[in-house]
């Protein structure tokens, strides 16, 4: 096992990474930016080094400074949580060539798999279902000819993408080159990389994912899915759940079958998710993220498993210490993610301090989070402040958990999501269990009209 | 003579060591020593006069030289010593990252006032290496 390891990322997923160690024996490094000096993070590490200012740029993407933290404090791994450097196959190379160990897959598949139309194509290969669609577009007039054969809507994703930037849906020919363009510049201005590729639009998916392990010794295993249809306009993911509720069985086996496939075939190893859109009975690839997912909770109160202790074992160098069969989903669970955000405002972001903060508790449930009443939000970083978590035999068991938990939850000093999830616990698409992708959005644009 | 001429060396010794913010200053030479301390009532306190002595004491026009870097803080040559006069850009340190010398200067001429890292001690973004009083 590791002895130390560094944790390049900040907020709750950070804290989530020490617990994790400290629980594993090992001893943590966190890094941090000039205005997180006061966060949670920074406070429960063994040890904990400035590496910027706010900026990401010059902090949390700061490829030099983390390395040299990590040298000169004597680690022998990094985690990268999520965001950040997490599907950075440049930064696990260079843990690599410095000796340390990079907790996730490797540098190989993170490319890869991080290259939304090469993965697109290594799955169908793989005999894995995508959404027809297209390689790397490099002209609107290339666009246009594939919106063409594809038919209208189609959707522009970014090939670097993820967190629903860069992404554009267009619903005819005059929106095209406008949305090429808003497109491309939001993926250069995110990930350095304008690339795009063209889908066929499927109309009223779910977004069904699926959790998988590897080890280093070819053992691969399915961790059930999750639904992650309750998403904003800007298609960032706001409510999950474990197990997908009405998911046609038919569908689920395909789910899993095509998430085992796709993993084998690039010897997966370590944490990752594999995301489908699910239409009825049928299932296509969307992508895969090749590290821990913010919504992982739902799936380990659902398995009773540590996804990020194993992730470090896994890394270590540990086989799995089971196989698919051992392996029983039991109840259901539930997250939404409270985020410091105006959702009466096109969701716009929020910054200041907390003057006051009570999280809930009792029975089933977690609260991952970082955030104490005083803290500052920085306007630099991601909005989420904490993600609540409700688990229940029963679905319904879980959706009352949740409510009771979000109204007992007091975040003052900035506006929050807590409501608009309480609006939509209290919907009968969700209470039912049906719902799409569509759906969060229809519900905000039946407000606006109201 | 040589008693009057050891009286007068020491009083010119207490009324430097009066000048300066030392509390204890201890001399060793030829088997003999002298040392200086000063009592905590000696100096002047914050009640007395508080804000413009506190004024008074705290130097005027202090840059800090901070690092931009994470790593091991070393020491250049010729060493950087408290009261050093600096009359140019002139390098007083770097910092070893990633096996890379980057040097930390001085970013022009003035006063080093304090030193405030240890010699092959961690250094990270935004700490304070030295601070210059710009003349």
């Amino acid at each position: 096992m590791f002895k130390k390891v560094l944790i390049a990322n900040r907020g709750e997923i950070a804290l989530r990474i020490n617990r994790a160690c400290r629980e594993l024996g090992v001893k943590t490094v966190a890094i941090f930016s000039e205005p997180d000096r006061e966060s949670l993070h920074v406070r429960h590490a063994n040890e904990a080094f400035c590496v910027g200012p706010g900026p990401v740029a010059r902090s949390y993407l700061s490829i030099p400074n983390i390395i040299s933290t990590a040298l000169i404090t004597q680690c022998d791994a990094v985690h990268p949580g999520y965001g950040f450097l997490a599907e950075n196959a440049r930064f696990a190379q260079i843990c690599a060539d410095h000796g340390l160990t990079f907790i996730g897959p490797s540098p190989e598949v993170i490319a890869t798999m991080g290259d939304k139309a090469t993965a697109k194509r290594v799955m169908r290969e793989a005999k894995v279902d995508t959404t027809p669609g297209t390689d790397i577009l490099e002209s609107v007039d290339k666009a246009r000819r594939a919106a063409r054969d594809l038919g209208y809507p189609v959707l522009l994703k970014a090939t670097a993408g993820g967190g629903g930037k860069g992404m554009r849906v267009v619903t005819g020919p005059d929106e095209l080159e406008r949305a090429f363009n808003n497109a491309q510049n939001e993926a250069e201005a995110s990930f350095k990389d304008g690339r795009l590729y063209m889908e066929k639009l499927i109309v009223s998916p779910r977004h069904i994912e699926v959790q998988v392990l590897g080890d280093n010794f070819g053992n691969i295993v399915i961790l059930g899915e999750r639904d992650c249809s309750v998403q904003k306009p800007s298609h960032q993911k706001l409510i999950e759940e474990a197990p997908a509720a009405n998911l046609p069985e038919k569908a689920r086996k395909s789910l899993h079958a095509m998430a085992l496939r796709a993993a084998e075939a690039v010897h997966y190893t370590n944490a990752g998710t594999l995301e489908f859109l699910v239409s009825g009975d049928r299932v296509y690839f969307m992508e895969m993220n090749t590290r821990i997912q913010v919504e992982h909770p739902v799936t380990e109160m659902v398995y009773n498993i540590d996804l990020v202790k194993e992730q470090i074992r896994i890394a270590a160098g540990e086989a799995l210490g089971y196989t698919q069969g051992d392996l029983r989903p039991r109840g259901h669970a539930i997250e939404c993610r409270i985020n410091a955000e105006d959702s009466n405002n096109n969701f716009a972001p929020a910054a200041g301090t907390l003057t006051n903060v009570v999280f809930p508790g009792g029975p089933g449930i977690r609260v991952d989070t970082h955030i104490y009443s005083g803290a500052t939000v920085p306007p630099f970083y991601d909005s989420m402040l904490a993600k609540i978590v409700a688990f229940g035999e029963t679905r319904e068991a879980a959706i009352a958990r949740m409510e009771r938990a979000l109204r007992e939850t007091v975040i003052e000093g900035v506006n929050t999501t807590i409501q608009m999830c309480l609006e939509v616990l209290a919907t009968d698409a969700f209470v039912s269990g049906h719902y799409a992708i569509d759906f969060l959005p229809g519900l905000l644009r039946q407000a606006d009209a109201a | 003579m040589p008693g009057n001429n050891v009286v007068e060396r020491v009083r010119s010794l207490v009324l430097a060591f009066l000048d300066t913010d030392l509390v204890r200053l201890r001399i060793e030479r030829d088997g003999g020593h002298v040392e200086l301390r000063r009592r905590a009532s000696s100096r002047p306190v914050a009640a007395e006069s508080p804000e413009p002595q506190a004024q008074a004491a705290a130097p005027q026009n202090v840059d800090a030289i901070r690092s931009d870097l994470v790593g091991i803080f070393r020491f250049s040559r010729p060493l950087p010593v408290t009261g050093d006069l600096i009359d140019s850009d002139r390098e007083l340190a770097y910092v070893e990252a990633l096996g890379i010398r980057n040097p930390v200067r001085s970013l022009g001429p003035g006063r080093l006032v304090s030193v405030c890292c240890d010699d092959g001690k961690p250094v990270e973004y935004g700490q304070t290496l030295f601070e210059i009083q710009r003349v």
